[in-house]
C-alpha cells in the first residue's frame, strides 16, 4: 500500500521505533526563542550536557521584543532578563542567535523560511505550538514543550507516537483571490472540522484550492492546523516551494540534486490511505470573522452573530460555550457581523506578517484614513520584511493613513510586550487566538484576514472585502 | 491517590486562560502558581487545595506549547487533570515534566463526578471511584510510551 507525504518523512526519520509503537525521531532543524527554552538550558547545565547539534539549532527573540524604538533600553525588566538569558543561553552553547539588533531577527515563523532554513521533507521543531507553519513547505514540523526543548537539544531526537494522516481537499480556484484569502480558507476549514477536529492528526492539505496558493499563503493554512488541534499540518512541495527557498542565505550549497530528490519523493502516493478526510469547495467560502473566544467561533462577515443553540447544535458543553463567548465579547445574537464596531486594528504575527500580507492590506488603505475611533498597528513579521515593505514604499502608505509602524515581534498576538489591549477593547487582529485575554486582560479579539482588518481599520466597523475595488 | 474535584462544565480550555500570556516571563513556579487559571476562574488560587483534580470537557490545554501551564497547576497543588479530551501538547508537557496527569475519561465520569466530590484515582487498573456517589467508572488506559514516561518519573527517566 501507498505511504502519505507525512508517512514518508516520519519513516525517514525513524531512529528506533516500532510500526504501532513509539518511536525516536530525528530532528533536522530546532528553532529556538527566548520564552520556552531558559529551563531548558538550565536543565542541560544541571545535567553536565551540551547541545548535540548547536550546528542544527537557531535561536531569535520574538515573544516578548518590544516592537517600538530598538535603540532604546527595554522597559520591563522581566523581558529583558529573558531576552539576556536568551543571548548568554547560545552563547554558551554555540548556538546561532539572531538577537534583537540582527537584520535577520523576527518571528521565528517568518524568519526560517526567509533565511532558507526550512526544508521541504526535513523534521522541524521549536518550543511553540505555530511551527505548524512551516509545513507549508513539505516539512514535518511542530510545537513541543520545554522539556522536550531540552530534550532535543540534548539528543537532537525525540520519542513520539505517530499520529493519524489526514487529507483536507480545497477544491476549486478562488474567483476573488484578493478578498477570499488564505485566512479565510483555514478559519472555514477550523469552523466545519472543530478546534478538536484534528487531534492526534497531522493534516496534509490537498487540491487545487491549495496548490493555486502562493507560499506565503500556504504559510498561513499549515499555521494554523494547530487551532484545529492538529500536532501539524503540511503542503506537497512543487515548483512554487523550490523558486521560494532557491538562493536564499541559509539555502544548502547542493540545493538543485536536493530538489531533484525532493520532486520525485516528496508526495503522497496514489494509493496512500488517510484515516480521515474533509472536502471544502472554495466557492462556498466568504471572508470570515469570528465572533467568539476559539477560531471554531467563527462565520462570515454578511453572517449575524449566532445564538448559542445555533452554533451549539444539541451539545451542551458548546451551548454553554457560546454563551460565556457572548458574554466576554458582550456581543448579541443576532447582529450583524458589518455593524461590530472596533476600537484597534493588530496587522501582524506569525500567521499573516508577512510581505504579500502587508502588500495585500496596504491596497485597501493606499489613499485613506483610519477612522478616527479606531488605533491601528502594522508589526512586520520580521526585520527584513519591514525592509522589504520599507523598500516598497509600504511603510509611508501605512503612515500616512495613520498606521502605527513597528518593528518586528509577535507583538500583539498573544500579549507578552506592552502592545497589549485595555480591557474591553474590541481588536481586529490578524494573529491567530481569539482566547479570553490573549490579547490583553479583557480584551476582545476578533480573527480576521490582512485585507478585512486594514478595511475594518477605515471604516470603524467590519466590511465585506469582496464589494471594494481591490485589483 | 485520593481528591476533591474541581469541575469546569465547558470544552477547550486554553492555555491562556491557565496561564496568561504575561506571566511567561515569570520563573518562579511558586508564583506562576498564584495565577493559574486566573483568565478563567480568579478565585482557583484561593480555593485550589494540595491534592485536588480538575476536571473538564474536550480539548483541554488547547492553544500554546507553554510548558507553564501544567507547571502553574501543578504548583497549585493539582495533581490530575481529568478530562474528557486533552489538547496534544497540553497533555505530553504534564508527564514530560511529570508535572501532573493527564487522565482521558468518559461521558459517565464527566457527568457523574460534580464539584467536591471526593474520588479516588487508580491508574494501575484504569479506574477511577466517585467516593462521594459510591460510584465507578473507567479511564481510558495511557499508551505505552505515556505509561512508561509516568512510571519512569518524567521524559528524561524514561527508558524505552
Amino acid at each position: 500500500m501507498g505511504k502519505t507525504l507525512f508517512e514518508k518523512i516520519w519513516d525517514s526519520h525513524v531512529v528506533v521505533g516500532k510500526d504501532n509503537g513509539p518511536s525516536l525521531i530525528y530532528i533536522d532543524r530546532h528553532l529556538v526563542h527566548e520564552v520556552t527554552s531558559p529551563q531548558a538550558f538550565d536543565g542541560l547545565r544541571m545535567n553536565n550536557r551540551q547541545v548535540r547539534r548547536p550546528d542544527l539549532t537557531i535561536a531569535t527573540m520574538d515573544h516578548n521584543v518590544p516592537t517600538t524604538d530598538r535603540g532604546l533600553p527595554i522597559l520591563d525588566q522581566t523581558s529583558s532578563v529573558q531576552i539576556q538569558t536568551l543571548e548568554k543561553n547560545c552563547q554558551d552553547f554555540g548556538i546561532k542567535l539572531f538577537d534583537i539588533n540582527s537584520p535577520n531577527q523576527g518571528i521565528v515563523h517568518v524568519i526560517g523560511p526567509q533565511l532558507g532554513i526550512t526544508l521541504p521533507g526535513s523534521t522541524i521543531v521549536c518550543g511553540d505550538s505555530h511551527t505548524s507553519t512551516h509545513g507549508a513547505f513539505g516539512a514535518l514540523a511542530f510545537g513541543i514543550g520545554t522539556s522536550e526543548v531540552e530534550h532535543v537539544l540534548a539528543s537532537q531526537t525525540l520519542w513520539l507516537e505517530k499520529p493519524k494522516p489526514f487529507e483536507i481537499r480545497v477544491e476549486g480556484k478562488r474567483k476573488n483571490p484578493h478578498a477570499v484569502t488564505a485566512k479565510d480558507i483555514v478559519l472555514s476549514i477550523i469552523k466545519n472540522i472543530g478546534t478538536g477536529g484534528g487531534t492526534g492528526t497531522v493534516i496534509e492539505y490537498r487540491g487545487e484550492g491549495i496548490e493555486d496558493l502562493s507560499m506565503e499563503q500556504r504559510m498561513t493554512i499549515c499555521n494554523m492546523s494547530i487551532e484545529a488541534g492538529a500536532r501539524a499540518g503540511l503542503i506537497a512541495p512543487d515548483e512554487k516551494t523550490y523558486d521560494y527557498l532557491r538562493g536564499r542565505e541559509y539555502t544548502p550549497k547542493n540545493y538543485e540534486s536536493l530538489v531533484e530528490y525532493w520532486r520525485e519523493n516528496l508526495k503522497s502516493d496514489d494509493d496512500a490511505k488517510f484515516e480521515k478526510q474533509f472536502t471544502l469547495h472554495i466557492d462556498d467560502i466568504a471572508p470570515q470573522v469570528s465572533w467568539g473566544t476559539n477560531p471554531g467561533m467563527t462565520c462570515d462577515v454578511t453572517e449575524t452573530v449566532p445564538t448559542p443553540d445555533e452554533f451549539s447544535k444539541g451539545d451542551s458543553n458548546q451551548k454553554k460555550g457560546a454563551e460565556k463567548a457572548l458574554d466576554y465579547m458582550d456581543l448579541e445574537s443576532g447582529t450583524p457581523i458589518e455593524e461590530i464596531k472596533i476600537d484597534r486594528v493588530f496587522i501582524g504575527s506569525c500567521t499573516n506578517a508577512r510581505l504579500e500580507d502587508l502588500i495585500e492590506a496596504s491596497k485597501i488603505i493606499k489613499g485613506q484614513k483610519v477612522s478616527p475611533d479606531v488605533r491601528a498597528m502594522v508589526v512586520p513579521g520580521s526585520q527584513m520584511v519591514k525592509k522589504q515593505a520599507e523598500e516598497m514604499g509600504l511603510d509611508k502608505i501605512f503612515i500616512d493613513a495613520n498606521f502605527e509602524w513597528r518593528e518586528a515581534g509577535c507583538s500583539m498576538c498573544l500579549g507578552m510586550n506592552p502592545d497589549i489591549l485595555s480591557p474591553g477593547e474590541r481588536c481586529a487582529s490578524t494573529s491567530n487566538r481569539n482566547f479570553e485575554g490573549r490579547q490583553g486582560t479583557g480584551g476582545r479579539t476578533h480573527l480576521v484576514s490582512p485585507v478585512m482588518a486594514a478595511a475594518a481599520a477605515i471604516n470603524g466597523h467590519f466590511v465585506d472585502v469582496r464589494k471594494m475595488d481591490l485589483s | 491517590m485520593k481528591g476533591n474535584v474541581i469541575k469546569y462544565e465547558r470544552d477547550n480550555i486554553d492555555t491562556d486562560v491557565i496561564i496568561p500570556g504575561q506571566y511567561l516571563k515569570v520563573h518562579d513556579y511558586a508564583e506562576l502558581a498564584t495565577h493559574a487559571m486566573e483568565g478563567l476562574d480568579p478565585d482557583f488560587h484561593s480555593k485550589v487545595k494540595e491534592g485536588d483534580f480538575i476536571l473538564s470537557g474536550k480539548n483541554f490545554g488547547c492553544g500554546s506549547s507553554r510548558e507553564h501551564a501544567p507547571i502553574a497547576l501543578s504548583h497549585s497543588g493539582v495533581k490530575a487533570v481529568l478530562a474528557l479530551s486533552f489538547a496534544r501538547i497540553f497533555y505530553r508537557n504534564s508527564v514530560d515534566g511529570a508535572f501532573l496527569l493527564p487522565i482521558e475519561i468518559e461521558e459517565d465520569a464527566y457527568h457523574g463526578i460534580s464539584q467536591g466530590d471526593e474520588i479516588d484515582i487508580d491508574i494501575s487498573k484504569n479506574e477511577i471511584k466517585n467516593l462521594t456517589k459510591n460510584q465507578t467508572y473507567k479511564m481510558k488506559p495511557f499508551s505505552e510510551i505515556i505509561g512508561k514516561i509516568i512510571e519512569a518519573g518524567g521524559l528524561f527517566n524514561y527508558k524505552p
